[in-house]
């Protein structure tokens, strides 16, 4: 596989722990990292029905002098070879167009470098909109570096959820990691959950790859989340359809990235993650 | 909730989907009169902030304003809206050609405030180019909004432009043949309903809230024979101007990048020199509508010499305005030193054969004009229906033709791109439909390669290879290395002849030994025509495809050209 995740990189300490971040997942699932160090204060991404300008704060366009420096010394620290990325298209002289044809995106919280935005329970709005529309994954990283030894997919039956359970099996079909899938059960008995991941055709993935399949009752969800190893990759879908849920993540989505520390993939109602 | 969510999918589903062309014309509509209103109230309050600073432009001081202007316009520009720099034209054209007709909705409302600040503190821009931005941005908001598709999007972006431009000159044709000729680049009937749509509703829109119905007023002309001959020197003399106004107009804004002012010392550099012109020249203040309002009316008292120097003082005013901080657009600048020219042409004509029967000064105003638009936008048709409509003058649609296509042609000739183009061609993003480079850069590589090639390993015998070879129709073979499955290189079957032939070494070669190396590689990232620069230079028809040291396939010449058709076709297609 020739999976590639695009880093936005910024040379500060907390920038530092995100790449630490981005080259521990491509290294566990053999993709390849590739860095764009920004030589502006904004870019545009321009996905299939939105254009999202990320504006950056300061902190992205600090010491450029020693920018690729530190980020050739982290690739060299995990024996991987430097890719970066340089925008070829301007949309005007100081806004570049970031390609969206990268198969992961890595990102913090927020890209503000206060550090109140960037502790538990705050996804900044730009990340929320990369989210909302893009085609690929996002990873959204612990604010210090934490490898993970495990994947834990919450599986809440839609659509997206479904996504997510396909990326949770890729991934741990790349990383040989084990994979626990989180349920709530809500409308559903835990016979129909299953039934839906059958009808998608992920029965023998699952039996393959998963660990176990963890339920909980609804009043449960606090119990669900204090179950999930702290060294645990969540994979997890964002979004649904609907005129509310266009505008929130989902409030489980809400609710886990608000209380959990752990690093999440997160795939938007854009994503399809083809199982291969 | 729910009920809303049915109701909704229920009324899209039976309305919209019932007729493309309907839910254009429903969504056009909304993106002229939203445009539409967008424009009015910037004209409004521009209006009354160019009353309100009046009294002011007769201290000595005044010659600050402009710069005031352009350091709040360049503020908001830079800080508070974070949009990137440019006069918003470009912009659009840039998006529709290669994304669809996205825009960002801070585009909608960004260059409105920042050129209410240029052109009301007295900067030399015109209100429109930031219409048309806030315009084509709400229009692309609204199929963002609806979920249209891009074909729909970059027909909206058009609604919206045109209903900007109609609402602003009040010009409804010209805002359809603005939208089509500049920013769209085809004439495609699917989408010029909606669009003349979306003009009405623009136009609809200022005259319902502003009761001018013209802007500028005249008596009727007489229109003569010598007239039309008279505007064929007009034309030639205008398409100069126009091509000095575009070369200063670009050269400014270089030479204010390459300065080591910061952004709001570049603002205070330009806005203060713009101010000391005006104090001599107060014809260069602002969008200048009221001195273009009384050359048409013949009341304009300037001499021969003064107007001739006011129009390089125009084009330098706005050359400092546009490029070292101002916003704003060329449109206002374009018609002021097209009636400076054209009353310059009537005067010198008068001197030179006193006793000719041309018309007034008033009606070379509007030749003059039309000749600029047309010269500076190469845009011929905009250039005639502007001018026809905002001054209600019929009566000299002949000339109006003669000196906008004489002018247009004679710019294109000295200049091939028009300044809306120029900045696009030199970064090779001007992508018309239909054109070569568009359908290059529509066309993706990842869709080009064919994948199902068997690859082989470097230490393998070539004895073994033969094997394969029998079982596989393919003319290429990817060679990896073992462990990592990285390429190597790639054995061409016509190379291989002189091996084959010989069975006695078939068990002492191993394929690294007769594999090419050096042939040169395309990766995901390169562009459609870099790709066939390539193949080109190295008189190849198909080429491997590696990312990442790993082979994804081969993309061939065969395999370019079947889709190349099948995408112009589509692009080119009546609907």
């Amino acid at each position: 596989m020739n999976y590639k995740l695009l880093h936005i990189f910024r040379n500060t300490p907390f920038g530092r722990e995100t790449f630490l971040q981005s080259l521990y997942f491509c290294k566990t699932i053999n993709a390849f990292p590739v860095v764009y160090i920004p030589q502006s204060d904004k870019f545009l991404m321009y996905f299939s029905n939105d254009a999202v300008q990320v504006d950056l704060d300061n902190s992205y366009l600090n010491a450029p002098e020693s920018a690729k420096e530190h980020a050739d010394d982290l690739f060299e620290k995990a024996g991987i070879k430097p890719m970066y990325y340089t925008p070829k298209n301007f949309t005007a002289s100081t806004l570049p167009d970031i390609s969206t044809q990268f198969d992961y995106l890595c990102c913090p919280r927020s890209v503000s470098d206060i550090s109140s935005k960037i502790g538990l329970g705050h996804l900044g709005p730009k990340v929320r909109r990369i989210i909302k529309h893009a085609t690929f994954p996002v990873l959204i990283t612990s604010p210090v570096f934490k490898p993970w030894k495990s994947i834990s997919v919450f599986f809440g039956g839609s659509k997206n959820a479904l996504n997510a359970l396909k990326l949770g099996l890729k991934i741990a079909m790349a990383s040989g990691f084990k994979l626990d899938i989180y349920t709530l059960l809500e409308n559903k008995s835990e016979k129909q959950y299953r039934e839906l991941a059958k009808k998608e055709g992920l029965e023998n993935a699952i039996s393959q790859l998963s660990n176990k399949w963890h339920f909980y009752k609804k009043p449960e969800f606090e119990t669900m989340l204090y179950d999930v190893p702290h060294n645990s990759l969540i994979v997890l879908g964002a979004y649904g359809h609907g005129v509310i849920k266009d505008i929130l993540l989902g409030s489980k989505m809400e609710q886990i990235q608000s209380t959990i520390f752990n690093n999440l993939l997160v795939s938007g109602p854009y994503c399809s993650i083809e199982l291969s | 909730m729910s009920f809303i969510k049915h109701w909704y999918k229920t009324f899209y589903q039976r309305v919209f989907h019932l007729d493309d062309r309907l839910l254009l014309i429903i969504a056009g509509s909304l993106a002229g009169i939203c445009s539409g209103l967008a424009a009015v109230a910037l004209r409004l309050s521009l209006e009354t902030m160019l009353e309100f600073l009046h009294p002011l432009r007769h201290y000595w001081w005044a010659f600050v304003l402009p710069a005031i202007g352009a350091v709040l316009s360049s503020f908001y520009l830079e800080k508070i809206a974070r949009e990137g720099a440019g006069h918003g034209v470009p912009e659009v054209i840039y998006s529709v050609s290669r994304y669809g007709g996205l825009l960002r909705f801070r585009s909608s409302y960004s260059r409105l405030v920042s050129s209410f600040l240029t052109i009301s503190s007295g900067g030399s821009a015109g209100p429109e180019a930031p219409v048309v931005m806030s315009g084509s941005s709400i229009g692309s908001n609204i199929a963002k909004v609806i979920g249209l598709n891009d074909r729909q999007r970059i027909t909206l972006v058009g609604c919206g432009t045109a209903g900007a431009i109609a609402s602003i000159f009040n010009a409804p044709i010209a805002g359809l043949v603005f939208a089509v000729e500049v920013i769209l680049g085809e004439w495609k009937f699917v989408s010029i309903i909606p669009i003349a749509i979306a003009a009405v509703a623009g136009a609809q829109v200022s005259q319902a809230i502003i009761p001018e119905q013209v802007l500028f007023y005249h008596h009727p002309f007489q229109v003569g024979f010598y007239d039309v001959i008279a505007c064929l020197a007009l034309a030639v003399f205008a398409a100069l101007i126009s091509v000095f106004f575009t070369k200063v107009l670009r050269q400014s804004g270089q030479l204010a990048k390459k300065s080591s002012f910061p952004l709001w010392g570049r603002a205070i550099v330009g806005g203060c020199s713009v101010g000391l012109i005006a104090m001599f020249m107060p014809v260069v203040l602002g969008e200048g509508y009221h001195f273009i309002q009384s050359m048409i009316s013949g009341t304009f008292s300037m001499g021969i010499l003064f107007t001739f120097m006011a129009v390089f003082a125009k084009i330098i005013a706005t050359a400092l305005t546009l490029g070292w901080g101002g916003s704003g657009g060329i449109f206002a600048p374009c018609l002021l030193i097209g009636s400076l020219t054209g009353i310059v042409f009537h005067k010198v004509l008068l001197l030179f054969f006193p006793e000719i029967g041309v018309a007034t000064e008033g009606a070379y105003a509007l030749f003059g004009m039309t000749a600029l638009i047309s010269g500076v936008m190469q845009a011929p048709l905009t250039g005639i229906f502007l001018i026809v409509e905002i001054t209600g003058g019929y009566e000299t649609i002949l000339p109006l033709i003669v000196v906008s296509s004489i002018s247009s042609t004679m710019s294109h000739y000295i200049e091939p791109a028009s300044f809306y183009f120029k900045e696009l061609i030199e970064r090779g993003q001007f992508l018309r439909p239909g054109t070569d480079a568009k359908i290059l850069s529509d066309l993706n590589i990842s869709e080009l390669i064919e994948t199902e090639y068997t690859c082989v390993s470097e230490n393998m015998v070539f004895r073994e290879f033969i094997g394969i070879i029998k079982t596989s129709n393919q003319n290429f073979y990817p060679v990896t290395e073992d462990h990592t499955d990285n390429y190597k290189g790639v054995i061409h079957i016509r190379a291989i002849q002189k091996y084959a032939l010989d069975p006695g070494i078939h068990d002492m070669i191993f394929l690294n030994q007769i594999m090419q190396s050096n042939i040169q590689t395309a990766s995901l990232e390169n562009d459609l025509h870099e790709v066939l620069d390539m193949m080109d230079i190295n008189n190849m028809d198909t080429l491997p495809v590696v990312e990442n040291d790993r082979f994804l396939g081969m993309i061939s010449k065969t395999r370019i050209l079947d889709l190349y058709r099948r995408e112009l076709i589509m692009q080119t297609s009546v609907h």
